[in-house]
């Protein structure tokens, strides 16, 4: 059971190299505003795209886990304004928000044990609108809906977290080590077991595993991956606002997801990185304030062509078979 | 997150005669026993307490009383054939045997051990393994990988992060079970890309798999080509004669030469238990299968 063929491999090594070499080719704007925050967003659209693809789970909650993360770092960081001056470091901070996060997943996963499809869905846009609401609100903590500002970031090496390469390189390792993770979780007895439960939640009891228990730790696993997301996003941020993980947050995150397509981790990153030249050069395009219409539009377009996104669109087009996709799999249910 | 093995302690509620050897395993679970009861050896699995033992066992769904008032026990090692007319039940019995949709009322008991109230992932570890009347595989992961999760169902450490390496031995017992089944030339091809036979034998090494104490078999032959029948009639009949197994069975010409004996069900309730020689001769059976002839 290899984890990718030999040309895999060979594609993967070839893309990353030329993602190290991006912020020597492009001018600055384009290697942190376009690529760093494609590679940031994507993140957290990964993690919806690994519980989608594999578990057959469509969680809207994946943002507002993001913005556990997110918080948890700038309550406690030591530069936050207007709450600041805490004495924990990053390098305690960084894991300590990604372990709330891992924890935030499960217990969405833990609330949502039971529910799936439709249900699913409504559940976690519920948990995702009640935690910003909760954070617009709460004062104390997290400074209502001004948020919390001045999040710097770690220096590495002595060099800024605002430095442009740090930033990109930093997030680019993240990613990198996120996405390899998937594919080798994916691979394991709990990664097959999570696609047993998505083709077969019956048959996975009827061999004597827990689905409750997959369940649960999937989200774990999801919230984990979207919790170094939402860290990055609140570096990339300089901070977080309600607004930041609030319900629109979370549709652009399903809209990037499903640009890319459901069916394989790279397509987060691809619709992440087509979400964002659009929303950037929107106003180019067309006209200021557009931006909606026309990502609106471009959905539109790409699901009405290709249900499974512009994977899936490659895919048809070139005949390669790099995953299986969660909607091409419904609508052959349905046949 | 760890899953840990478990056995739920479980009171026997057939205390075997004194005497008999002692079940290491039970004694040290069972939690409530009293004094006077562990001077006395506990439960022994000895010949006299069934495999399988239904006690009045029905299942409702809503107004629907699918399953009525079922009681039979089946031995050790015994092959026993349910057939009936589609509707009679065979299935919603199977289901309440392995816990997919529990009994309504009566009691079910695996080994003299009550599984009535368990899930059916702790009933899959006490030792059932059943295949299902229209293939129920994991059509996205390849025949070996659904071998794989089958044969890791029933090993401890189940939520594993670690991917198998080359010399894993449930990997091992995986292509083992293939060449059994017979798809061991398929071995590295998804479910969904090959043929309904294929399946079918696929489905019978997932039930395998797990090495089941109990063995369910819904219709094994369902939907083959009569090429494709004889390959699957042949793995039933080279099964370990110690199995106790089960076999749902609509066409009598497979079930009859497979069964020590057969119950015949119809309308949720058993009507006619008999030698399967005796059993083609029976008015009763006759009246089912023959339109009433009698």
């Amino acid at each position: 059971m290899p984890m990718l063929s030999r040309l895999q491999w060979a594609i993967s090594l070839a893309v990353l190299a030329l993602l190290l070499a991006l912020p020597f080719l492009l001018p600055s704007f384009w290697t942190g505003n376009i690529m760093g925050r494609a590679i940031v967003y994507g993140i957290v659209a990964m993690s919806l795209t690994f519980l989608a693809s594999y578990g057959g789970f469509i969680s809207l909650a994946q943002t507002m886990i993001a913005g556990i993360a997110g918080y948890t770092v700038a309550v406690l960081a030591p530069t936050a304004i207007p709450l600041g001056n805490h004495w924990l470091p990053y390098w305690a901070l960084i894991p300590l928000a990604v372990a709330a996060a891992t924890f935030a997943g499960a217990v969405v996963g833990l609330i949502a044990v039971r529910t799936r499809e439709i249900y699913l869905l409504m559940i976690t846009l519920a948990l995702a609108v009640g935690f910003s609401l909760f954070a617009q609100s709460n004062i104390d903590w997290f400074n209502g809906y001004e948020g919390i500002r001045n999040i710097l970031g770690p220096d590495i090496f002595g060099y800024p977290f605002r430095n442009l390469y740090v930033f990109y390189y930093s997030s680019l390792l993240v990613a990198t080590a996120l996405y390899f993770l998937v594919l080798y979780v994916v691979k394991t007895p709990f990664g097959l077991v999570l696609q047993g439960i998505r083709d077969n939640p019956r048959r996975v009891s009827a061999i004597g595993f827990n689905v409750g228990v997959h369940r649960v730790a999937s989200f774990a696993l999801a919230g984990f991956i979207a919790g170094w997301g939402g860290v990055l996003i609140t570096f990339y941020n300089i901070g977080i606002t309600p607004g930041s993980i609030g319900i629109w947050a979370t549709v652009n995150v399903l809209v990037m997801a499903v640009i890319g397509g459901l069916g394989h981790p790279i397509g987060a990153f691809i619709g992440a990185l087509v979400y964002t030249l659009f929303d950037t050069f929107a106003a180019t395009i067309y006209d200021r304030d557009r931006f909606n219409t026309l990502i609106g539009l471009v959905f539109l377009v790409i699901v009405l062509v290709s249900p499974d996104g512009l994977l899936g669109l490659f895919r048809r087009l070139t005949g390669w078979r790099t995953g299986r996709s969660v909607a091409t799999e419904t609508m052959e249910e349905k046949t | 997150m760890i899953e840990a093995p478990r056995r739920k302690p479980i009171a026997n509620p057939f205390p075997a005669p004194a005497g008999k050897g002692i079940r290491k395993q039970k004694h040290s679970t069972n939690e409530i026993m009293t004094a006077s009861q562990q001077s006395n050896p506990p439960p022994a699995p000895d010949a006299a307490v069934p495999a399988l033992r239904l006690e009045q066992v029905g299942r409702r769904f809503g107004a629907l009383q699918a399953v009525r008032n079922v009681t039979f026990d089946i031995a050790r090692g015994e092959r026993r054939g349910i057939i009936g007319p589609n509707g009679a039940g065979k299935t919603t019995l199977f289901n309440t045997i392995c816990g997919d949709f529990p009994p309504t009322e009566g009691r079910i008991l695996l080994f003299g051990e009550d599984i009535s109230r368990l899930k059916p992932h702790l009933r899959a570890r006490q030792g059932i393994g059943r295949t299902y009347q229209t293939s129920l595989l994991f059509t996205g992961l390849t025949v070996l990988e659904n071998l794989f999760l089958a044969v890791r169902g029933a090993m401890p450490n189940r939520l594993s992060l670690l991917k198998p390496g080359a010399g894993d031995a449930a990997l091992a017992k995986a292509r083992d079970l293939a060449e059994r089944v017979r798809v061991s030339n398929i071995a590295a091809e998804k479910i969904d890309t090959i043929s309904h036979g294929q399946r079918r034998q696929v489905e019978v090494g997932m039930a395998l798999a797990s090495d089941p104490k109990l063995l369910m078999l819904d219709e094994p032959a369902a939907g083959l080509s009569a090429g494709e029948r004889p390959e699957l009639v042949k793995l039933i009949q080279d099964l370990p004669r110690d199995l106790t197994l089960i076999l749902i069975e609509h066409d009598m010409e497979v079930a009859l030469p497979n069964s020590d004996i057969v119950t015949v069900m119809k309308d949720g309730e058993v009507v006619v238990e008999n030698t399967p020689d005796r059993i083609a001769d029976d008015p009763v059976v006759q009246a089912i299968y023959l339109g009433g002839a009698h």
